[in-house]
């Protein structure tokens, strides 16, 4: 049973404290959006979890496992990956060599052909296996998205971010995207989304965390965060009919 | 077939290299033999850069610090470290079983007050009644090698953090502190004026039953020409094993990398080790090819001359880098000459180097990877962009004809 438990993280930049108390669990295969706006502390949080940046204070337990302390590639074989809002695909390997790498990082399957027929797979899967002898750098944006995604799925990890997986991506890609969030959930994988696209958050999402000045302002279905007067004020914004329907009828009265 | 071609090209120049020193006939034997092992010393040291610098993108500027390492080990080690049957009672010595390791006290060049070191004092007393045993000079040239890998290693650990011109410049400290040293402690380097170093075979050498002396070309030719094949070798292995794959992740993108499960930390520090342990080898090796050692070797100048040797060839490509710093080593000897334009005599020798500075700068322009590396990219690579064309098409082939 896959667990994530966040507990009381704190970070601070200089004076600035960017996280405060942010505490969530993540139990089994859960989809998550982890929503917020602009500087709210999204991309701090994700350097966390990933062990980019060490929190000043607080924990994090991967599946019973302290993870708060590992270094980046510690976290990956421990079972979270990532992907980034810029993408980072190694731009001068092929797209086979760029799937190799997390696979022989993690040493889960040591024998190339296992690994080669397995990427194979990931391609086909992502509609991208014409390519896998292209250097990445020849891709295209939305592929080279999928090239992210595709290595998660070799790194094959229980807990998985995505940072702004649908950002200045093709509208067909996108839908590969989607069936790819929706396959590797139904396989048992907890997924957290970081997007900016609300259709897209709210279309798969199961739960939604809030995040804002670096507190978790609401955590729970997308149906009631939506309704959760503190989140329209801090990030949904109020209807602006609606405004003007409240100002026209507190001035009545 | 096609990407046969780079593999069978480089047999033949391997045979061409191998036969090379029976079959040339042309004059200026030695100085052809000469310029050819510099070329091999050369290769080696752009080669290992280029795993380094091109593979790993850790853009080190201290790689003749590391040649100098190697040089220093194995010329202080012979010069200061003999073995004799009777202790001298002059020197700081041990006694290991029925031999004795002698430690030679440093006199450095112009002593005042002593003008033989312990050694040779006890030597004249001993009249040559007792037989004293140099180190081994192949053990200098592993000691060298080792060394050169060790600071790596520990340059390695500093430069955890350090990326691009950071690195570069850190390494480029590195290498000048080396040399600053090399020249400062006069008294146990001697300084500018250089330690001498026995020949590569001393005492001559029998190859298939043909007798060569300790000036000979022949001997010294092949252990670089084998040097340089055996670091090849490895860093054909490495690049084809998980830890090529790694390094070249790790040039790409490091954070990446490490989030997608490399130990980041060890492989940057490995590729260290790798290379600047080549660099050591090179380095005692030429020590001895040379017959002396100075901190001249380790300038600036020669740095940037392996550097651009391997931009030349392909930086991201060591064989490319081999045999680019070989054409440019040669070339550039070609080139010591002088041109009759009519009344006008340009002298080539200092011209050479303005060529070779042009050559730089349009490679650099017009293909980031070198001359070399290209051309062996096409025959790998060439045909990638059809293929993928014609995999595209195939499923709307296939659906159209269904």
């Amino acid at each position: 049973m896959i667990n994530l438990q966040v507990k009381n993280l704190n970070k601070s930049f200089g004076g600035q404290r960017v996280l405060k108390d942010v505490c969530f669990d993540i139990n089994g295969p859960e989809l998550i959006g982890l929503i917020g706006p602009n500087g709210a502390g999204k991309t701090t949080l994700t350097n966390i979890l990933d062990g980019a940046l060490k929190p000043n204070s607080g924990t994090v337990y991967l599946n019973d496992e302290r993870i708060d302390q590992y270094k980046p590639y510690e976290i990956a074989r421990a079972g979270l990956g990532r992907t980034f809002q810029v993408t980072r695909s190694f731009r001068r390997m092929t797209v086979l060599e760029n799937l190799y790498v997390p696979a022989l990082a993690v040493g889960n399957e040591q024998d190339r052909k296992i690994v080669h027929d397995k990427s194979m797979e990931v391609l086909e899967f992502l509609t991208m296996d014409h390519l896998c002898n292209e250097h990445a750098q020849a891709l295209s944006g939305g592929q080279q998205k999928l090239l992210e995604l595709g290595r998660l799925l070799m790194l094959d990890p229980d807990v998985i971010i995505l940072d702004e997986p649908f950002a200045g991506v093709h509208p067909k890609l996108m839908e590969v995207i989607y069936e790819y969030i929706r396959r590797v959930n139904d396989d048992g994988k907890a997924i957290v989304i970081i997007s900016h696209q609300m259709d897209a958050i709210f279309s798969l999402a199961q739960r939604l965390l809030v995040l804002d000045h670096g507190t978790i302002i609401a955590d729970g279905p997308p149906d009631e965060v939506k309704k959760d007067q503190v989140v329209i004020e801090a990030y949904l914004g109020v209807d602006e009919d609606e405004e003007e329907n409240d100002a026209a009828a507190s001035s009545g009265a | 077939m096609r990407t046969q071609v780079p593999n069978i090209l480089g047999v033949m120049i391997l045979i061409f290299f191998a036969a090379f020193p029976f079959v040339y006939s042309a004059g200026n034997y030695d100085y052809v033999m000469h310029i050819l092992i510099i070329g091999f010393f050369y290769a080696i040291m752009a080669s290992s850069w280029s795993m380094l610098a091109g593979y790993a993108g850790q853009f080190s500027f201290g790689h003749m610090g590391f040649m100098g390492i190697g040089s220093y080990t194995t010329a202080l080690l012979l010069h200061y470290v003999h073995f004799s049957p009777e202790p001298t009672k002059l020197c700081t010595e041990f006694q290991f079983g029925e031999t004795w390791m002698i430690f030679v006290n440093p006199i450095g060049v112009t002593s005042t007050s002593l003008t033989q070191d312990c050694l040779r004092q006890a030597m004249q007393i001993w009249d040559g009644s007792v037989a004293v045993t140099d180190v081994p000079v192949w053990f200098g040239v592993i000691l060298g090698t080792l060394l050169g890998g060790l600071a790596g290693f520990l340059i390695g650990l500093l430069v955890l953090r350090l990326r691009a011109a950071y690195l570069a410049l850190f390494t480029l400290g590195f290498a000048e502190i080396i040399k600053a040293t090399i020249s400062a402690e006069i008294h146990i380097t001697r300084g500018q004026a250089g330690m001498e170093t026995p020949a590569l075979f001393e005492n001559g050498v029998t190859l298939f039953g043909q007798v060569y002396s300790r000036t000979d070309k022949l001997p010294p030719y092949f252990v670089f020409f084998f040097a340089l094949l055996f670091c090849l070798a490895i860093l054909t292995w490495l690049s084809r094993s998980k830890f090529g794959l790694f390094v070249r992740a790790l040039r790409e993108d490091q954070d990446a990398a490490a989030a997608l499960g490399v130990n980041t930390t060890r492989y940057k520090i490995m590729v260290f080790v790798v290379t600047t342990s080549m660099a050591g080898l090179a380095g005692a090796l030429q020590a001895h090819y040379v017959g002396i050692v100075t901190p001249n070797a380790l300038f600036l100048l020669q740095m940037s001359l392996v550097v651009a040797m391997a931009v030349i060839g392909g930086v991201e490509n060591f064989v490319a880098a081999a045999l680019g710093a070989i054409i440019i080593q040669v070339l550039l000897e070609l080139l010591r000459t002088q041109i009759e334009i009519g009344p006008i005599v340009i002298d080539m020798t200092v011209w050479r180097l303005v060529i070779f500075g042009v050559l730089l700068m349009v490679t650099l322009r017009f293909t980031s990877n070198g001359l070399i590396a290209p051309i062996i990219d096409y025959f790998y690579r060439g045909h990638i962009g059809k293929e993928t064309v014609a995999k595209r098409a195939k499923p709307t082939n296939e659906a159209e004809a269904n």
